[in-house]
């Protein structure tokens, strides 16, 4: 019975992707591109950096990849702080 | 800790080329895919294979945050420096006028410092798992 249940859950999300790829057409009219098009026609100018990415994650989002540093900062120094037992280590 | 030679052999092998590339993603971030993040990534992972290779791993810990501190406080430095030059803040240092060449400055040093910042914690990551395994 645990294996049917399974297999039956296996099934639904093998359906589910497939009415997904069935329903992506590349169509425009359907999705909004507005900050695309914008990207990819004024991102070398205005950022000097010929890789999109970075043109975002280093110009036009700056404020999001410096607070994402300061993520990893602090699991970091809480990974150190609940594993490490000497107490005059940190 | 003793691997098998297997694993030490390849690793040796392949760490100096491992090192080239993320230091070569780093640098090369804003002109081809990748960037400081992926980059530094690789940077930790070559550390990994330094610690296949040695068996013991020669960073301490404590000193490895300290740097991962003052970096954190290097990093907003630079961002705020463009509030002086151009009056925004949180984009580059010079203005829409000069070359790209110049303005690429930025760029790379902003990589470097974030591919710097995500080594290092990657590698104190590292360093907390293999303490928890060996003791």
């Amino acid at each position: 019975m645990k294996r049917f249940k399974k297999i039956a859950v296996a099934l639904f999300i093998t359906l589910l992707m497939i009415q997904i790829l069935l329903h992506f057409d590349y169509d425009e009219t359907l999705y909004n591109t507005a900050s695309q098009s914008y990207y990819v026609e004024n991102g070398l100018e205005e950022t000097s950096s010929k890789n999109l990415v970075t043109a975002i994650y280093l110009d036009y989002r700056l404020f999001d990849s410096f607070f994402e540093a300061s993520l990893l900062l602090i699991v970091v120094t809480g990974i150190a702080f609940m594993t490490i037992k000497d107490e005059d280590m940190l | 800790m003793i691997f098998s030679k297997i694993l030490i052999t390849i690793s040796r092998i392949i760490l100096p080329f491992l090192l080239m590339f993320g230091i070569y993603i780093i640098l090369n971030g804003d002109i081809s895919v990748g960037g400081g993040f992926q980059g530094g990534v690789i940077i930790a992972t070559s550390y990994l294979l330094y610690y296949f290779i040695k068996g013991q791993h020669p960073f301490s810990l404590s000193k490895m945050l300290k740097i991962d501190k003052y970096l954190f406080i290097f990093l907003p430095v630079m961002v705020l420096i463009s509030y002086f030059t151009r009056g925004y803040f949180f984009t580059n240092w010079f203005d829409l006028t000069y070359a790209y060449e110049i303005r690429r400055l930025f760029l790379v040093l902003l990589n470097l410092v974030i591919g710097l910042k995500v080594a290092i914690g990657f590698v104190s990551l590292f360093v907390v798992f293999i303490e928890e395994g060996n003791s």
